[in-house]
């Protein structure tokens, strides 16, 4: 067959791995504050992995969208290094804040632009707002088959071959291109990185599209926000350990309504 | 614009908790807005849990049917709640945030042109203008967010334990038969087979209740077993018990329960480590568990650092009485 | 009649003799020219230079044997009897052809020296090869390989040995000299030959013999026998690289990154089996054995840059997984043992560079661990801010930057920094300064991480940056004098920076001039029987034995017995070379780190004292699950010395 042109979506995030104690909530201005340096969502990286091994066999064109308010290229061209070919920042301060339905809508105008694709890969969820819709939307959108949690993704004969995570064990699933998979983490980690291979990128000069709201039909009354009404931390953040003293009665009791509590 | 429809979730025939606890969820929203709750039950041969269903004091249970419905098709799920909805115009909807709700909501959300939110910890009505606020963990738990969103119906999938379940009562619902109109074409992912699988993955537990070098004898993680049994009877997740490196060393368990730097690496909901001392190799599986117990005879032990929670005792005495008060 | 000898008596068609020799003369320089083609485009922009020392070395290695006889008696003396036998016959016929053709000077006295010196070269060779084929064969030690090539090479060179003295003993039972018993060993056998078979047979027996002798010269760059050649350039090679104490794994740019000497240990590698035997992760029964790398990296530049391919046609290069690269430890005990100075873990640290830039076969752990080491400074926690947490409440003063005056800088390193029990270094030590009155500080939070992990996991570019950002703090912070807790901070400051613009010890170094000064008197006696386990990047690699065992004998009533494994030999405990953040799937049948713990009670000492946070996490570790708690006790000599100045 023809070599499948795939088109990966990966968000730029504050490490989700960072501890506790690094991220902070400002109530007032509705703001969490997250002191770890930007990465690239964790299941966008497997998503990016499972297009690698794809192109590995067949051959092709992995083509990587970011979008946001302000995305950064010294993280997201990780992801030339790792083996995309192409690189679309999809920038704009309108972008800032939008809700799923929106970012799906923006994604898919984006694809709409690139005309020829075979597979979408997005991650299951981001690893910030952890909503795991936006992949979902954006194959409703494109009007192509959407297959979720994949752990395994091969392309035969002109249909993708899935293997998708169920609560039994998992599903082999099949559907005609072009179609949209949504990626888990056992599709495996993304391709180590070298330092050397990502500073070499970054010196060479590189055309990255960007594209704004204009370039992708300037639509702004379809752009809604998230409406953020409060912000809170939660119930106890800080690690201070509380120490449950008393009879061995006593702390079996409290210790009872902590765990209870968890639900 | 007149209800709130709920989706039921089963398994083998067996009522999903969760739903239950949608059930309750919807009924006391459906009170505030002086609106009824009703349920959905999706499949192709739905009479007997519908008929079960219909004993939680709902308004109405639909009994959305079809043969393409046998099974979870997402493909036909969505297109048959999308006939329904756009049927009966439903003023909210909810979903658990289950395996199900997490791939239909999305989509049904879409074709309706409304926004969803997904994994809400908690639901209430605004009384200014009788809108869902939508309260949601975000970065992971890290900040709780209250949301609000446009287009109806009002969308939202909510974590489990949200809501108490619901009781049954006595008086039945009325059950409404909808023959969707669905046809193979709207089928574009086939299935090829299941394999169903059968490992231990830490990671997918909701508390994970670990035993290290301090449990001194193999059969006294038949305490924490009982333990992980007595949770998850009281909070309905998912328990799974893990260890530290010394207890696979000992054969005791399993290299796949091991936690930390050549273990498994989690985040579980909670992590109770029981006699557990806190090396930094055991740490780096576990420290970002949202909530962490420790519970060790020494108070200066480096585990007590990282708990939000600690007991100083031996577990000895202090499980057997704990799985006293959890189960009174 | 004058002593003497014709080299053709009885033979005819001599020209074809010739013709032979040429060939196989032939065949030798092809072979010879090959790996020097091959040694040249793997390493382009080695640069060789004369050096008389490196030459002086070379030399003493070559004709004492000395890098063979390191460690293996036995194997010195086989080696030593098959090289002079070798020489000598070498020697000797080469003076039988310029006697023949240029200058007749093996007459009368001369030449029954040399025939009795030939007798011995014969003699030496074959006892020689005789003892080497009983112990490859019949003792079977272990670390002697038995391939095709093992078996044809000494049995050839033995054929030869043997024909030699045969036809000696044909041509004396024909002749009968009068000086003919000179030949001691061909004069016996030559009493029981006729000389009517022996005129007859001697022709044949002769071409034999000089075929096996012209077709061995023609094998030597087709075997293993390329060492002959091989080791002395490797010698040389080695000797006159510009190398820090020990060996470095100098940072290199993946793609050019073999120096000559690199290469030429590769080709003179003959398979002994020395470093497997050294090997702590062999020994502990993983699956990796640095002589098959050795030859698989071998193999592997063969493959790219030689015209004909592989040439060693008798021994079939065993496929090997990339899985490999990621067992050792750089612990540098193969370099020690090594008798052409290969040093395994350098090759192995290529690969890994290869590994690392091509991205697929790093292991997921170390995947995440270098993503930490590069976004959080460390391998161990996703925050830099607990980094100073060991000095909490300890008044440690905290350097500042662009501090006027430069003071010891203490740099206590990652592992020292974050894991529980690796503090108490830190806090020893500390405890140690201030009670000498030394003035020094810390950097705390704003310590950096001196790169050693990326280093050694290949990740070179990672390294670079690493360095680069600690030159620049230590220039902001005015350091100029650096102790670090570390071996391995030590060594790459020291060794692998591309440049050190600061001073720097080892902790060790420190307490042994306090103590030199008579600053630091250890008084309190510490009653115990101890043992010392050197780290591998304080002793080999840095050659430090002596200093803390120094500083542990300075302390009364302490009593300091030796593993078997110390010094130089030292065993490593599993933790360098990246190891510590491996996972399980690398485990053999034992953890290197239980071998030594349990060597270390064999000595019936008490505690066991080491001097590098990595030794005392895994040996710690290995205490407990070996189960050796309560019975024996792992410390850091700070833990020690502190003990012996407190109060
Ligand atoms: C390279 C390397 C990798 C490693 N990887 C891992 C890893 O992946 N996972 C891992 O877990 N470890 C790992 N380790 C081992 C790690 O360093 C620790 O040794 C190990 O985690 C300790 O386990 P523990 O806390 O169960 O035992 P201990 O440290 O012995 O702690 C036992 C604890 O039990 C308490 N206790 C005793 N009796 C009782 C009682 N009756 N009731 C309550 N408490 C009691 C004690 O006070 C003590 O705190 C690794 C080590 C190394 C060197
Ligand atoms: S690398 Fe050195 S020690 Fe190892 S087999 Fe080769 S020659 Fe022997
Ligand atoms: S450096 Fe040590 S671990 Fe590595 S190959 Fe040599 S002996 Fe083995």
């Amino acid at each position: 067959m023809k070599e499948p042109q795939i088109i990966v979506c990966a968000k730029q995030i504050p490490d989700p791995e960072a501890p506790f104690s690094n991220v902070t909530v400002n109530v007032e201005k509705k703001q969490v504050l997250v002191d770890a340096p930007d990465v690239i969502s964790p299941y966008d990286e497997n998503a990016l992995e499972a297009a690698i091994r794809i192109k590995e066999e067949l051959g092709g064109k992995i083509t990587v969208l970011s979008m946001g308010r302000k995305v950064s290229d010294t993280v997201l061209r990780k992801t030339i290094a790792a083996g995309a070919d192409a690189l679309i920042l999809l920038e704009d301060p309108l972008f800032e804040g939008l809700e799923s339905n929106s970012v799906a809508y923006v994604l898919s105008c984006a694809i709409k632009k690139i005309v020829a694709y075979d597979l979408v890969l997005t991650g299951r969820q981001a690893g910030d707002w952890d909503s795991g819709q936006v992949g979902l939307i954006l194959a409703e959108m494109l009007d192509i088959p959407c297959i979720s949690m994949a752990r395994s993704i091969k392309i035969h004969d002109g249909a993708v071959v899935v293997e998708k995570t169920v609560p039994v064990g998992y599903e082999v699933v099949e559907a005609g291109l072009p179609a949209l998979v949504t990626v888990s983490n056992e599709v495996g980690e993304l391709r180590y990185v070298a330092r050397s291979k990502m500073l070499g990128l970054l010196r060479r000069p590189m055309p990255i599209p960007k594209w704004g709201l204009k370039d992708l039909g300037d639509n702004a009354e379809r752009l809604k926000k998230v409406q953020l009404m409060e912000l809170a931390p939660p119930a106890d953040m800080g690690r201070a350990c509380t120490i449950i003293e008393g009879s061995t009665d006593e702390q079996a009791a409290r210790l009872a309504a902590v765990l209870k509590e968890l639900r | 614009m007149s209800e709130i429809l709920l989706l039921v979730e089963s398994k083998d025939g067996v009522l999903d908790k969760k739903t239950l606890e949608l059930i309750r969820g919807a009924s006391g929203l459906g009170k505030e807005l002086g609106i009824g709750a009703s349920a959905v039950v999706v499949g192709n041969q739905t009479a007997q849990l519908a008929e079960e269903v219909a004993s939680f004091g709902l308004a109405k249970v639909y009994k959305l049917e079809h043969p393409l419905l046998e099974g979870f098709k997402p493909d036909a799920w969505v297109g048959a709640l999308e006939w329904l909805c756009k049927q009966i115009a439903p003023r909210i909807v909810l979903m658990s945030h289950s395996f199900v709700g997490k791939e239909v909501a999305p989509r049904l959300a879409c074709r309706l042109n409304t926004e969803l939110t997904t994994d809400c910890l908690a639901l209430k009505i605004d009384p200014n203008d009788g809108a869902l606020v939508r309260t949601k963990p975000i970065y992971g738990g890290n900040a709780i967010a209250a949301l609000r969103c446009e287009g109806l119906p009002q969308m939202v999938t909510v974590r489990k334990n949200a809501f108490e379940p619901a009781e049954q009562v006595t008086a039945k619902s009325d059950i409404f038969d909808m023959a969707p109109a669905i046809d193979e074409s709207i089928l574009r992912v086939k299935s090829i087979k299941t394999v169903p699988e059968q490992v231990v993955e830490l990671d997918k537990a909701n508390v994970v209740i670990s035993g290290g070098r301090g449990i001194v004898d193999k059969d006294d993680f038949q305490m924490l077993t009982d333990l992980a049994a007595a949770i998850s009877k009281a909070l309905g997740n998912v328990v799974m018990i893990g260890c530290s490196r010394p207890v696979v060393d000992k054969c005791w368990m399993t290299s796949d329960r091991q936690v930390g730097l050549t273990g498994t690496i989690i985040a579980p909901d909670a992590y109770v480590a029981v006699g557990i001392s806190g090396a930094i190799q055991h740490l780096v599986g576990m420290i970002r568990s949202k909530k962490i117990v420790a519970i060790n005879t020494d108070p200066s032990c480096n585990m007590f650092k990282v708990a939000d929670y600690g007991v100083v005792a031996d577990y000895k005495d202090l499980i057997p009485a704990l799985l006293k008060k959890l189960e009174g | 009649m004058t002593p003497q000898r014709a080299m053709f008596w009885k033979i005819e068609d001599v020209w074809l003799f010739y013709v032979i020799a040429f060939i196989a003369l032939g065949l030798f320089t092809v072979g010879v020219a090959i790996h020097i083609f091959v040694w040249r485009k793997s390493a382009p922009h080695g640069k060789t230079s004369f050096s008389w020392p490196a030459l002086k070395h070379s030399l003493m290695d070559i004709f004492l044997g000395l890098r063979v006889f390191k460690g293996d008696i036995p194997a010195g003396i086989a080696h030593f009897l098959i090289f002079w036998g070798f020489v000598i016959l070498t020697i000797g016929t080469t003076l039988l052809v310029v006697d023949d053709h240029l200058y007749h000077f093996l007459l009368g006295r001369n030449h029954l020296v040399f025939e009795v010196s030939m007798e011995i070269g014969g003699l030496f060779l074959s006892a020689g090869i005789i003892w080497a084929l009983v112990r490859r064969y019949i003792q079977r030690v272990p670390r002697l390989e038995h391939r095709l090539e093992d078996a044809i090479v000494p049995l050839w060179l033995l054929a030869a040995a043997f024909s030699g003295f045969l036809l000696e003993a044909l041509r004396l039972a024909a002749q009968r000299p009068p000086w003919g018993n000179w030949s001691f060993i061909g004069w016996a056998i030559a009493g029981w030959i006729p000389q009517g078979v022996a005129e007859s047979v001697y022709p044949d027996l002769w071409w034999g013999h000089a075929l096996l002798c012209l077709g061995f010269i023609a094998i030597i760059p087709y075997t293993k026998l390329f060492h002959v050649i091989g080791a002395p350039a490797a010698y040389y090679l080695h000797h006159s690289e510009e190398k820090s104490a020990g060996a470095s794994l100098a940072p290199m740019e993946p793609g050019d990154s073999l120096n000559p000497a690199d290469v030429a240990v590769l080709d003179a590698c003959m398979r002994c089996g020395r470093c497997v035997q050294a090997c702590p992760s062999n020994g502990a029964g993983e699956p990796f054995s640095p002589r098959d790398f050795v030859q698989a990296a071998r193999h592997s530049l063969w493959l790219e840059h030689s015209p004909a391919g592989d040439i060693r046609f008798l021994s079939k290069q065993r496929p090997i997984e990339d899985k490999a690269a990621w067992y050792c430890t750089t612990c540098a005990a193969c370099l020690e043992v090594c008798p052409v100075y290969g040093a395994t873990f350098e090759a192995i640290a290529r690969k890994r560079a290869s590994l690392v830039e091509e991205g697929k076969g790093v292991p997921d752990l170390m995947n995440q661990t270098l993503e930490r080491l590069f976004n959080y400074d460390n391998p161990w926690v996703s925050s830099k801010r607990e980094r100073g947490a060991w000095a909490k409440g300890l008044d440690i003063p905290v350097l500042k930057a662009d501090g006027k005056e430069s003071q010891l800088c203490y740099f206590a390193g990652c592992t020292t920094s974050f894991d529980a029990r690796a503090q108490e270094i830190a806090k020893a030590f500390c405890g140690i300064l201030k009670h000498t009155g030394v003035s020094f500080g810390i950097m705390a939070d704003k310590e950096p991480c001196c790169g050693d992990i990326a280093r050694v996991t290949g990740e070179l570019g990672l390294f670079q940056e690493k360095m680069e950002n600690c030159l620049e703090l230590f220039d902001k912070y005015s350091i100029k004098d650096v102790v670090t807790s570390s071996p391995h901070c030590f060594h790459t400051f020291l060794n692998e920076y591309s440049q050190t613009p600061f001073r720097v010890r080892h902790y060790s170094s420190v307490l042994k001039e306090l103590m030199a000064e008579g600053r630091l008197k250890p008084k309190n006696p510490v009653n115990s029987t101890v043992t010392y386990h050197d780290p591998c990047y304080l002793g080999r690699h840095n050659r430090n034995f002596e200093e803390p065992r120094e500083v542990i004998g300075s302390i009364p009533g302490i009593k300091l017995v030796e593993m078997s494994h110390h010094g130089s030999e030292s065993l490593c405990c599993g933790g360098g070379g990246g190891r510590m953040w491996q996972g399980t799937d690398l485990r053999g049948e034992a953890r290197m780190s239980e071998i030594r713990i349990r060597e270390a009670r064999e000595t019936g000492a008490d505690i066991l004292i080491t001097t590098c946070p990595l030794c005392l996490v895994m040996l710690e570790d290995a205490l407990k699950t070996v189960g050796l708690e309560g019975k024996m006790k792992v410390m850091d000599l700070n833990e020690l010395v502190l003990q012996s100045i407190e109060q």
